[in-house]
């Protein structure tokens, strides 16, 4: 939003004025000038880079515009064939004198200069979107003068300020202005014959019939008129315009889109730079602050969850040993510890499987032998050993040795053999494990038999081991 | 872009904002990493404290049962003395006394100093050692029932535990003369065995 304008005179009054004025200004300022000493120089160049680049403007500048510190090159378009140059327009405002004494107080107020720019050099934004290879874009400024711009295939050429003489009326300057710009621009053959050169005037509503009056179409020019109030919407500038001064229109240009290219030295950008450097350290300060104040928010909120929920683990501790305690008081007053208790209980009763009582070792032999009423125990023993055969057994086996010999034994060495036999699978019937020692016959191959004719004497002796397992 | 010292001046206030938010915002972030890691610290901490709280409650609830279950028992076993050391009175006397109730002809016994014993196969002690006083006897029996009620008596009369590792029946002679006590004997038997005592290591 525009405020009010101040007028300052070209004079150490005006200067003074505006030096008091500068006191309270310290944001960050943009020059537009609009003076007719400003110079263009359209030249192609060949495409350089880097160092060799500005040793080839600064040649460029220093050939051109040696006297003035106000300059700058423009690159236009590079050329599309042949060594692919550069198109330059050299600019500068060539006399710095003008200008000079404005900066100088600005800069010793310390006032940070963005840039130093002028009207043709922000006027293109406006004549975006014309389809035109040769336009002139005319605008009034109040304090100024008539201001014409040539575009050349949109691009910036040149362009001239001239004053609005107090006898004559805009209609009328506009009519002669323009035809000696088309003139010119013949000369310069920047137009061929034939060609017609697109004249759009910036003015108002109010204007635009009179200039009409003035200007007619023809072969060479052809005339179109931009309304500024529109041209000022199409801006999003909400400034309300009483006549064709276009001032506000380039003023709201230069603060809504102002170019990177301008006039300024960085001499005359340095407190601008250090504007900057104020600004980017006071938002890295912030960014830091609001970053420290996130993370330490989020260690704190996440260590405050924590002590909550170690509270909770406090209490469920405290609750836990006074339920531990509760029942350890309940406990009898004992010399054993309860594990000590449960030990020895096992203990002794894993011990009393390892030695069972001979009743239950001999329980199943001696009903065995109640049933085989021939056989005649001579000796019988049993001995706790640990099981040895592989089986899963985690008790000790007892094994059993019976000696003894068949009553009623006749020499029929057969009967006795069947008879054994049947103890023993009786035996094993009731879950022993019978092995034969020695038997009244032996008839493997491997044994040795002898007789004599009195085989009535001969006794049928054996012996057997037994294996018993504790029924767990 | 150049400066000089005369530049700082215009940067001095913004340099020192910078620097003091830096050192803020560090103290800030040091302070509450402190913070959030002793909460962290205590929490580990009582997490580990719980876990121990609930393995004592279970062991207390597992002790609880265990007496529950085995306390009969084991005063049972405390009753036939089978903690601490040998009992070897109480064992001669209950030996005496099986001798005068006759439930055998004869029998000679020897008790051998205490060992240690380890069973085979191996059992879990606990706190206990096991001892075991070897005792060999030697019978003369007139039937194996004998045998079986001197065992007998001695499980239900003597305080101890007496295991029997080995024994031998054998027949012996036909008696010729029936005064003759001692020629009566019509089986004679060897038997092996051993009294046996706990003792809990941590007990004095």
């Amino acid at each position: 939003m525009l405020s009010e304008s101040l007028r300052f005179n070209d004079n150490p009054s005006g200067r003074e004025q505006f030096s008091a004025f500068l006191h309270s200004q310290q944001n960050p300022a943009y020059l537009l000038t609009d003076f007719i000493e400003e110079d263009f120089r359209y030249e192609i160049v060949p495409h350089l880079r880097g160092g060799e680049r500005s040793a080839l403007l600064q040649r460029k500048f220093e050939q051109y515009y040696r006297n003035t510190p106000f300059r700058q090159a423009l690159v236009l378009h590079r050329q599309t064939d042949g060594r692919r140059d550069d198109e330059i327009l050299f600019t500068a405002l060539t006399n710095p004198a003008l200008i000079l004494p404005w900066v100088n107080t600005m800069l010793a107020h310390s006032v940070p200069i963005v840039g130093i720019y002028s009207v043709p050099n922000i006027s293109t934004p406006i004549i975006k979107g014309v389809n035109s290879n040769h336009l002139l874009l005319l605008s009034w400024e109040k304090h100024a003068g008539l201001r014409q711009t040539y575009f050349d295939a949109s691009r910036l050429h040149f362009s001239r300020l001239t004053p609005i003489n107090a006898n004559r009326t805009f209609s009328e300057t506009v009519a002669e202005e323009t035809t000696r710009t088309h003139q010119y621009l013949k000369s310069l053959s920047l137009l061929q014959p034939g060609q017609t050169l697109d004249v759009h005037i910036i003015c108002h509503a109010h204007d635009q019939p009179g200039l009409a009056a003035h200007l007619q179409n023809d072969k060479d020019m052809r005339f179109s008129y931009i309304d500024i109030q529109q041209l000022g919407a199409r801006l999003k500038s909400k400034l309300d315009f009483a006549d064709s001064d276009a001032t506000p229109v380039f003023l709201h240009l230069l603060a809504a889109k102002p170019p990177h290219s301008h006039y300024a030295a960085s001499e005359h950008t340095h407190f601008f730079q250090l504007y900057q450097l104020r600004r980017g350290l006071l938002g890295l300060s912030a960014a830091l602050g609001l970053a420290s104040l996130l993370w330490g928010a989020a260690n704190i909120w996440q260590g405050s969850t924590l002590s909550a929920d170690n509270e909770t683990f406090t209490t469920q501790k405290a609750q836990l040993a006074r339920q531990a305690q509760q029942i350890t008081k309940g406990f009898p007053n004992t010399l054993a510890t309860a594990t000590d208790m449960k030990t020895a209980v096992l203990l002794s009763r894993k011990l009393s499987s390892y030695s069972p009582p001979p009743q239950n070792i001999l329980k199943e032999l001696s009903a065995a032998l109640d049933e085989f009423q021939r056989i005649n125990v001579s000796k019988l023993s049993w001995k706790m050993t640990p099981a040895t055969d592989g089986s899963a057994a985690t008790l000790p086996t007892q094994v059993i040795l019976l000696d003894g010999e068949l009553n009623e034994f006749s020499g029929n060495y057969r009967d006795a053999l069947n008879y054994l036999e049947r103890f023993q699978q009786a035996l094993t019937q009731s879950g022993h494990t019978v092995t034969a020692v020695t038997l009244p016959l032996d008839v493997s191959a491997q044994g040795s038999i002898a007789a004599d004719s009195d085989s009535k004497n001969q006794s049928a002796q054996f012996s057997l081991k037994i294996i018993w397992r504790s029924k767990e | 872009m150049t400066f000089s010292k005369s530049d700082f001046p215009h940067v001095m206030w913004s340099v020192l904002i910078f620097l003091a938010v830096l050192g803020l915002g560090s103290a800030a972030i040091i302070a509450s990493e402190n913070f959030h890691s002793q909460a962290q610290t205590k929490q580990q901490d009582l997490h580990r404290q719980l876990n121990e709280a609930r393995k004592q409650l279970a062991t207390a609830e597992e002790d609880r049962d265990n007496m529950k279950t085995y306390t009969l028992e084991y005063g049972t076993l405390l009753d036939r003395h089978i903690f601490g050391s040998d009992k070897r009175l109480d064992w001669i006397e209950g030996l005496n006394d099986i001798r005068r109730q006759k439930r055998v002809l004869d029998f000679k016994y020897a008790i051998a100093p205490q060992k240690n014993f380890t069973p085979v196969p191996a059992l879990d002690t606990g706190n206990y050692d096991l001892y075991l006083s070897t005792m060999t006897l030697q019978f003369n029996l007139l039937h194996e029932g004998q045998l079986m009620n001197f065992f007998d008596a001695m499980h239900t009369n003597i305080n101890g535990w007496f295991i029997i590792d080995h024994c031998t029946l054998e027949r012996g002679s036909l008696a010729t003369d029936p005064a003759d006590f001692s020629s009566s004997t019509q089986l004679k038997a060897d038997c092996t065995g051993g009294w046996l005592t706990l003792k809990n290591r941590t007990t004095p």
